[in-house]
């Protein structure tokens, strides 16, 4: 009894530890540690960094026009966000971003949780765009998009409760794809 | 009738000694307040049931109005900040949903082989 507890305990402890040590061996969140690309913003010539936490999300929210159906559906859709990361670089060389901090990402998006929606490779344009879902108990709360191209490397995380259905409201607005499919009810 | 009117009007107003009673009660009077004027200026300054002096109590409505003003520019200040830092927000909002809605049309394009052929590996 008392070495099944010492071990419990150990593991209670290793759990912690691990946790403490890794974020991303801890339940998913959704949200993903993103690289501070100090050396990718130097050398980029155009340079794109949002970061909303849920503070700034309810700030920004505050001052949509709910009258404004555009606006409407953003606030709806925004509602239950506990964060948007942007990291977008452009470039005037091929491939100036480094291979080790996409490494690292793609990393996190191989743990409990994730999974890859979509993974789309053009070869004559030479772009990769990769969709991931974190999912838990059956609610996705969290989407990360990495799309790649010879002179333009862009990284979305989006965390916390998305709503297709709201998405769906936004298709056709702010670059936002007509997908041409019901939303299920 | 108007000489009648004026000699009856002269004698009405004619002046009177108030007599030696009046003049006494007069100065009885006067003596009396004296004391309590000089009091009034002996108290002036000093305060009351804890209550500040006025000059002291000038001075703190100075301080007051002083800090009130303060509190009122900053709290003016500082919404000027929130305001600029929620249309901000707002701005990186809108813009964070450009770039992600580009991208899913970039994917979304690509899944649907809308261009030629044969360019394409897809993975689900």
């Amino acid at each position: 009894m008392r070495i099944l507890f010492q071990k419990l305990l150990t593991a209670l402890l290793l759990s912690t530890a691990l946790a403490w040590a890794d974020p991303t061996w801890a339940t998913p969140t959704g949200q993903l540690q993103l690289p501070n690309f100090d050396s990718l913003a130097s050398k980029a010539v155009q340079t794109v960094n949002i970061t909303l936490d849920p503070n700034l999300l309810s700030l920004a929210a505050g001052f949509l026009d709910s009258s404004k159906p555009d606006e409407s559906d953003v606030k709806q859709v925004i509602a239950g966000l506990k964060g948007i990361y942007v990291r977008s670089f452009d470039f005037d060389k091929d491939y100036a971003y480094p291979a080790n901090d996409v490494e690292f990402i793609k990393k996190q998006l191989t743990q409990q949780g994730w999974q890859q929606l979509v993974q789309v490779h053009n070869v004559k344009e030479q772009t990769n765009v990769a969709i991931y879902l974190c999912a838990s108990q059956g609610n996705a709360n969290g989407l990360a998009i990495i799309a790649s191209k010879p002179r333009e490397f862009t990284i979305v995380n989006i965390v916390g409760s998305i709503d297709l259905q709201k998405l769906h409201r936004l298709e056709g607005k702010f670059g936002i794809p007509k997908m041409q499919v019901d939303a299920q009810k | 009738m108007n000489d009648e009117l004026e000699k009856s009007l002269r004698f009405a107003l004619r002046p009177v000694d108030p007599g030696e009673k009046f003049t006494q009660s007069v100065l009885a009077r006067v003596a009396e307040e004296q004391p309590a004027a000089a009091a009034r200026q002996r108290d002036h300054g000093r305060s009351y049931f804890g209550l500040p002096a006025r000059p002291t109590f000038r001075w703190a409505s100075a301080t007051l109005g002083i800090v009130l003003t303060a509190g009122l520019f900053a709290a003016h200040q500082w919404r000027i900040h929130r305001t600029q830092q929620g249309l901000e927000a707002r701005r990186q909002l809108f813009q964070a949903l450009q770039v992600t809605g580009e991208n899913l049309d970039i994917a979304y394009r690509m899944v649907n082989n809308q261009e030629p052929a044969g360019n394409f590996s897809r993975t689900r």
